[in-house]
């Protein structure tokens, strides 16, 4: 593919606000990964990635007033946002060309915990309820700078930021936009700090990721936003390219909902499929920042797909989850800011808190390493197996490589064939007779404001055909 | 297994069969609050039985994108997957994904999904909240699955499909072109669409529609959908099959029509999906015979 110019971006992570002090702590090896200090829970005993300013100081410093309906999540993504618009020189005259994609799976939950016995039984905090959902998230964040051209959102778990990117790539690829803003953002909830505890993967010390001794993440939290831009735009209003997004892949490990698979097979064909858009081979990429979350699982499943395809020549590897805790739907891009920051400084991020090379696994680098690099891979795997990486090159990579798979004409719209169409609903389940119903009378009387697909005679029929479909599943 | 996750592979594996297909290239979903079930058993546990005894069934299955990853590992399909949660366009945004990447050529066939779940107590939480079922409106459920494909491939099943459907029309498949806005401007484009698929379901949101299509498509006649299933973030994928299954069977039933003044026999050959849903996000879908 043509690469895509990344032309701005902006940070929030427990290692600091903005790129500044995420570069001083990258560089200086400082984590960000300590005592639980602001999520409400009675689980102290986690070491937490936590940005450190609370709603309040965040409300504070976006100057929100205090009654007014937010999220942790949309104050983190306002901050990094803020930052990656200014960065790129964008103004909110220039907004209604701008696409806002944006990533994120707790949403509103940060509230919904706190406030969801008031949501059943009374009247307080009601007001809260339609900021649940992701896109309310992401609205939110984009309301504050003004009118975006299109605004979407990722819930691919712990890949979802990784995911927004590759759709504002696919968006600027397809000629249907010039600029497209991409990111994710996601806070520490009591939510997920618990359901990670159930599922066991969380470590009481700080993470190890690739260590023999490695027992589980740690929880982080931040938002990041890359400004993708097509050449021709950056071209015509001057604006400088910090780094290109010269490839990506996403594949699904379809294995376990949670469990990643032993042979690392959706990771592994993410980062092929990456290569493979950049027209690149493997012997030309100089790191690869790899999901490494410190679970013994996520470690293991890695280390085999980069084994698998780059053979005995595994390229400098390491995991910046140490220093941030697992941003979970952030992570994505906020590890893409930690590539872009080490493409333009010539430095591996070290994988702090390794001392122990695991079996089967990747030696990744724990001695900081001044070095100049071209090429990165970027790794975010969510739970379900929605595997991404991102390919980030050097800014002075030529631009005039072509990969095979751009498309002749970007915008040959061509139709698209429907060749099937199933739903299951009140009106009939898994049949397409919906329109004798449709003939004859509007609704069925007793279902009066609310239409379950499985209620009345609907029941027995649909449960058996989805039964039917399930068997044989594990 | 929560209802929305059996729905979701039902009509996943329905529609891969009865589009004669081994597998496709990407499964995308669009979802407005995902597993929202299991997401209320782990809200529920957490604020009435505390921190310490939490089990991690229902976590595991509250994540937006269980949906397309569950129906990724019952296909066995490694391909492109992903989720969208946006709000009232979550499935268009799905489509949307799906559009590009055809369009890339990445992409020779997706599974695009429109699902979302509702429960007794999650409906009083959207009432009391306002997002939803204020006033007349009534909400539903969505399980919606389509196959898209590239090629229209002419196998004995596929012909044989044709033929059941020449009674009624001639077209042995119909075509989904998503149109940009500013194409609704353009007479030629405009004078093509038989009717517009839309509306919300209430007095107020109605009002607002019917005033805005009467501007951008004039006389066309307006047909609605929600009244049959109900309103949910991902009611417009019902919108897409219900425009899907009338330009196959070459009429529209009478109940869709919005103004009973334009109930007319018609064989439609091309119908306009306009989905504003809150009034912030803006879609179109066309689907042609």
């Amino acid at each position: 593919m043509k690469p895509i110019l990344v032309t701005g971006m902006g940070v929030v992570s427990a290692i600091g606000l903005g790129k500044a002090q995420t570069l001083e702590a990258l560089l200086a090896n400082r984590s960000g990964v300590g005592e639980l200090k602001y999520l409400k829970t009675e689980h102290k005993e986690f070491p937490v990635g936590e940005v450190q300013l609370t709603d309040a100081e965040m409300r504070k410093r976006l100057d929100i007033a205090e009654d007014a309906v937010t999220t942790r999540t949309a104050l983190m993504g306002m901050l990094a946002l803020e930052e990656a618009l200014a960065d790129a020189r964008l103004t909110q005259e220039m907004l209604p060309q701008v696409g806002f994609i944006s990533g994120t799976t707790v949403g509103g939950m940060d509230m919904s915990e706190q406030f969801y016995l008031d949501y059943i039984h009374g009247e307080a905090h009601k007001e809260y309820i339609a900021a649940h959902d992701c896109g309310s998230c992401t609205e939110m964040t984009a309301k504050r700078f003004g009118k975006f051209a299109f605004v979407t959102t990722l819930s691919t778990a712990c890949s979802s930021a990784a995911n927004a990117i590759i759709l504002g790539a696919n968006m600027i690829r397809c000629g249907e936009a010039d600029i497209v803003v991409v990111g994710g953002s996601e806070c520490i909830t009591k939510f997920h700090l618990n359901g990670f505890n159930s599922l066991m993967i969380l470590d009481t010390q700080p993470c190890r990721p690739f260590d023999a001794t490695r027992n589980g993440l740690n929880l982080g939290e931040g938002a990041a936003y890359l400004v993708l831009e097509s050449e021709e735009s950056a071209k015509k209003r001057g604006a400088k390219a910090q780094a290109l997004l010269s490839g990506y892949g996403n594949a699904c490990d379809a294995f376990h909902q949670t469990a990643s698979s032993p042979d690392g097979e959706g990771a592994f064909r993410a980062m092929k499929e990456a290569l493979e858009l950049a027209g690149l081979q493997p012997s030309e990429i100089d790191y690869i920042n790899a999901h490494g979350t410190g679970t013994p699982n996520n470690d293991v499943s890695e280390s085999q797909a980069m084994k698998r395809l780059f053979g005995d020549k595994v390229p400098p590897v390491s995991s910046t989850k140490p220093f941030t805790g697992h941003t979970t739907s952030a992570s994505g891009s906020i590890e893409a800011v930690f590539c872009i920051l080490a493409l333009q400084n010539g430095f591996v991020p070290v994988n702090l808190n390794w001392s122990q090379a695991m079996e089967d696994g990747v030696v990744p680098v724990s001695q900081p390493t001044k070095k100049a690099l071209n090429h990165i891979l970027c790794n975010a795997f969510g739970f379900g197996g929605n595997d991404s990486s991102l390919l980030l090159s050097n800014a002075d990579f030529s631009l005039n490589r072509h990969c095979g798979l751009d498309p002749q004409s970007p915008k040959r719209q061509e139709p698209v064939f429907v060749l099937s169409a199933k739903q299951i609903s009140i009106q009939q389940p898994l049949n397409e007779d919906w329109m004798q119903n449709a003939e004859t009378h509007e609704t069925r009387p007793e279902f009066q404001g609310l239409y379950f697909a499985h209620r009345g005679k609907a029941h027995g029929k649909d449960t058996e055909t989805c039964r039917g479909h399930l068997q044989g599943s594990h | 297994m929560g209802k929305i996750l059996k729905r979701a592979v039902a009509t996943s594996k329905e529609a891969i069969k009865d589009a004669e297909m081994e597998s496709v290239d990407a499964i995308i979903t669009g979802t407005g609050y995902g597993c929202i079930e299991n997401t209320e058993f782990f809200l529920d546990a957490l604020s009435t039985e505390g921190e310490q005894l939490l089990k991690p069934t229902y976590f595991m299955q509250s994540t937006h994108n269980t949906i397309s990853s569950l129906v990724a590992i019952q296909t066995k399909n490694h391909g492109y997957n992903a989720t969208y949660a946006h709000k009232g366009v979550s499935f268009d945004s799905a489509l949307q994904d799906a559009w590009w990447q055809f369009q890339l050529g990445k992409i020779n066939s997706a599974l695009v999904g429109g699902h979302d779940e509702m429960t007794e107590t999650f409906y009083h939480i959207l009432k009391k909240g306002g997002v939803m079922g204020m006033d007349d409106e009534k909400c539903g459920e969505a399980a919606v699955s389509v196959v898209l494909s590239r090629h229209c491939e002419e196998s004995a099943a596929a012909s044989r499909h044709c033929e059941e459907e020449r009674r009624s029309n001639p077209e042995k498949s119909y075509l989904c072109k998503l149109i940009g806005f500013q194409m609704l401007h353009q007479p030629s484009q405009n004078a093509l669409v038989d009717a517009v698929a839309t509306l919300l379901g209430n007095h107020e949101g109605d009002r607002a529609y019917r005033e805005e299509a009467k501007t951008l498509f004039g006389d066309k006649p307006l047909l609605r959908y929600k009244h049959l299933f109900g309103e949910s973030f991902t009611a417009s994928g019902l919108g897409f099959y219900v425009a899907a299954q009338c330009l196959k069977a070459g009429r529209v039933p009478a109940s869709l029509f919005v103004d009973a003044k334009e109930i007319r026999d018609m064989q439609p050959k091309c119908i306009l999906l306009y989905n504003r849903s809150d009034g912030k996000n803006v879609s179109l879908t066309l689907l042609e015979a």
